[in-house]
């Protein structure tokens, strides 16, 4: 069974060694709200640090959104789940409308499809919906770059569960060369933040991109995979505080 | 057809002869001093009506001028009569009588106070003033009127001082080093300093006096400049390239392999490229990844740059020419610089203009990595434009372009070290490097 899935999967996804690579995108670094020991994420802190982008001059251009989701397989045999990969993640991202994004991060592969693939995975119930997670809010324009601040809420609730924000620099896509300027603007930005004593700071943890098959320069699949890696630490962070608590 | 003109020739002569006629005979009868003993309405009238006759006058001084340069051109012709003669001295006559005429209103107007302001604060009781002629040639009929018309009593006096102004901020802005002369009261240092850049311009203008064809400049530089990538084009062939850009990383292998300027290709025979560099019109320098400058030369196949300008390595478009505009800032920046480069290049080192402004644009491969010299930074935000931006500035003054010391300037590069070229952000630059 498992193997007419891939082999659709495979279709449908159009692998084909020859084709043309991803187009490049500027860079990107997602980072997450890492709250202090003992506090929790609300949206009190959100709207500080929607004011602290706009006290850097950003310019408040519009909203986006995108969705990741957990998937299960739909199995007969519950036996067969383990032959299955462990997180099975689907990416949709608000500067592809036509793309869907497919992430294993335990197998380390990411791989770029057209959104119409949920449709068909829907029709085929080959695969369900387990979690989804929405990443909603503001997009501001700082001259060069692009910032953007959004809250983490579950598909079906409007509990925040996270922050999260993308720092976004246009004119170049290579990852190497533009390393010392996505550092420094991390501490301009953090000169501007810290001055509001918030109970938390914004993290990066920069993924093994070569480790996924990426390369130097930035496309949407870098985007999938930073996602992907976020939302584990968000996780893992909801749960420390869970267990904390407990 | 010569004849018909010289009959409508007199016949403008006759008619200026009759236009002429009156003024004499008013001039006369008005009293020389107009200013007393009159109501200001009619002294104002009296005003009006001899700036209008002043006006008359020119415009038939003009048309005269005219004519006796016809008359000129016409004797030059062989077999004349004396008809040319005639004519001239006709309108010699005529001429002299309204310079005469002229003369005479100027004076009235200059009595009655309408060329000068010597009026215009002894203002009488009906709150009329003489009018005023600005030395634009504008009349201004009743100061209050032109108030009323609302432009608040600004003459052309402060309109042209405004433009003045305007124009002095754009030389200084686009040619800097033009001011450098006029600045007398520079400090010893400043001036010594001043003093020597033309000799060491000079100096290295001689040692590279073997760069004289395109081919030599961009031989040399693809020589002393690693990771770089020259590419030459023909007019029509950059704008083909220009709308097909952006090309990915990957995709660089299939480019038309006959751009790529590679003195030492095998692919292509010698003959071949020297007949292709006359045509050349534009340089193409690209760093992967950090930038691509648009550079124009005219005439093309010569080392005259014209313009310049810088992109993205990722933009595409009709629009990427030397005299395009990026659409990121930070390279709107740089072009907006090298504008100024170049025209110090051009007119200090005109012989090796090109030379110095490719290796200028060279420097800018540590864009997005060196740190500006003066506040140590490589990002701050730009207080003018609130922007935040890396040091686009790279002094072009100092610039040294003899052989040794670039190789030396460049492999210091790489190491970040203090021989590196400098670099800074806007508002770290000042005008003195």
């Amino acid at each position: 069974m498992s193997v007419v899935y891939c082999h659709i999967f495979r279709r449908l996804i159009s692998y084909n060694p020859y084709r043309k690579k991803s187009t490049t995108m500027p860079l990107k670094r997602v980072f997450f709200w890492q709250p202090n020991a003992g506090s929790t994420v609300n949206s009190q802190i959100l709207n500080e640090v929607s004011q602290c982008v706009e006290s850097i001059n950003g310019v408040k251009e519009g909203r986006w959104k995108a969705t990741l989701t957990f998937y299960k397989p739909m199995l007969r045999d519950q036996a067969l789940s383990a032959e299955f990969p462990r997180e099975f993640i689907g990416i949709s991202l608000p500067e592809q409308p036509n793309k869907y994004y497919f992430v294993l991060r335990f197998n380390k592969i990411v791989l770029e499809s057209d959104s119409s693939i949920q449709l068909i995975m829907e029709k085929l119930q080959s695969y369900k919906s387990r979690v989804a997670l929405n990443f909603e809010g503001f997009q501001y324009q700082l001259g060069d770059f692009q910032l953007r601040v959004g809250k983490v809420v579950p598909s079906h609730s409007e509990n925040l569960r996270g922050i999260v924000m993308e720092v976004e620099y246009l004119p170049i896509s290579s990852l190497e060369k533009s390393k010392q300027i996505m550092e420094e603007f991390f501490d301009i930005w953090q000169d501007a933040i810290s001055k509001r004593s918030l109970p938390g700071r914004f993290i990066h943890i920069e993924p093994d991109f070569s480790d996924y098959g990426l390369a130097d320069h930035y496309t949407s699949q870098h985007t999938a995979v930073q996602y992907t890696h976020v939302t584990s630490q968000l996780i893992a962070s909801v749960q420390a505080v869970q267990t904390g608590r407990n | 057809m010569l004849q018909q003109h010289h009959q409508q020739q007199q016949h403008h002569h006759l008619q200026s002869a009759i236009t002429a006629a009156p003024p004499p005979s008013a001039t006369t009868s008005t009293p020389p001093s107009s200013t007393t003993g009159e109501a200001p309405p009619k002294q104002v009238a009296l005003a009006m009506d001899r700036l209008g006759q002043a006006a008359r006058l020119i415009a038939d001084i003009r048309l005269g001028a005219d004519r006796l340069l016809e008359a000129l051109f016409v004797a030059s012709q062989p077999h004349q009569s004396s008809k040319p003669l005639h004519l001239f001295r006709q309108e010699d006559e005529s001429m002299r009588q309204h310079l005469q005429d002229l003369r005479t209103v100027g004076k009235q107007l200059e009595e009655s106070g309408v060329l000068n302001e010597s009026l215009r604060s002894r203002s009488n009781s009906w709150g009329l003033h003489m009018p005023l002629v600005c030395p634009d040639g504008a009349v201004v009929a009743y100061a209050w009127k032109r108030q009323l018309a609302g432009q608040a009593g600004a003459s052309a006096v402060d309109r042209t001082r405004l433009a003045l102004k305007a124009f002095t901020d754009q030389k200084r802005r686009f040619f800097p080093h033009l001011d450098d002369e006029e600045d007398g009261e520079g400090t010893d240092t400043v001036s010594k300093k001043h003093r020597n850049l033309p000799a060491l311009a000079e100096d290295n203008q001689d040692n590279l006096s073997d760069c004289k064809t395109l081919s030599d400049v961009l031989t040399n530089l693809e020589k002393e400049i690693p990771n770089l990538k020259v590419s030459t084009y023909e007019r029509l062939d950059w704008l083909k390239r220009a709308s097909s850009l952006p090309a990915s990383a990957n995709d660089n292998t299939m480019e038309a392999p006959k751009h790529n300027f590679h003195s030492t290709s095998i692919l292509r025979p010698a003959p071949q490229n020297v007949a292709s560099m006359d045509k050349v019109a534009v340089i193409e320098l690209f760093f992967p990844s950090i930038f691509r400058a648009v550079v124009s030369l005219h005439p093309a196949g010569s080392t005259d740059p014209d313009s310049v300008a810088f992109f993205s390595p990722d933009e595409g478009g009709s629009y990427m020419h030397s005299r395009g505009s990026s659409v990121y800032h930070v390279f709107r920046q740089i072009t907006e610089h090298a504008t100024v480069a170049l025209q110090y290049f051009l007119g200090i080192r005109s012989k090796t203009a090109l030379y110095s402004l490719l290796h200028w644009i060279c420097s800018y491969q540590t864009l997005f990595t060196k740190v500006c010299n003066k506040c140590g930074r490589l990002l701050a935000m730009d207080r003018q434009s609130a922007l935040i931006l890396p040091p686009v500035h790279r002094p072009y003054r100092t610039l040294s372009v003899s052989k040794q010391s670039l190789s030396q300037s460049i492999s210091s590069t790489l190491d970040q070290g203090s021989n590196a070229p400098e670099a800074y952000h806007i508002g770290c630059f000042s005008d003195n490097m």
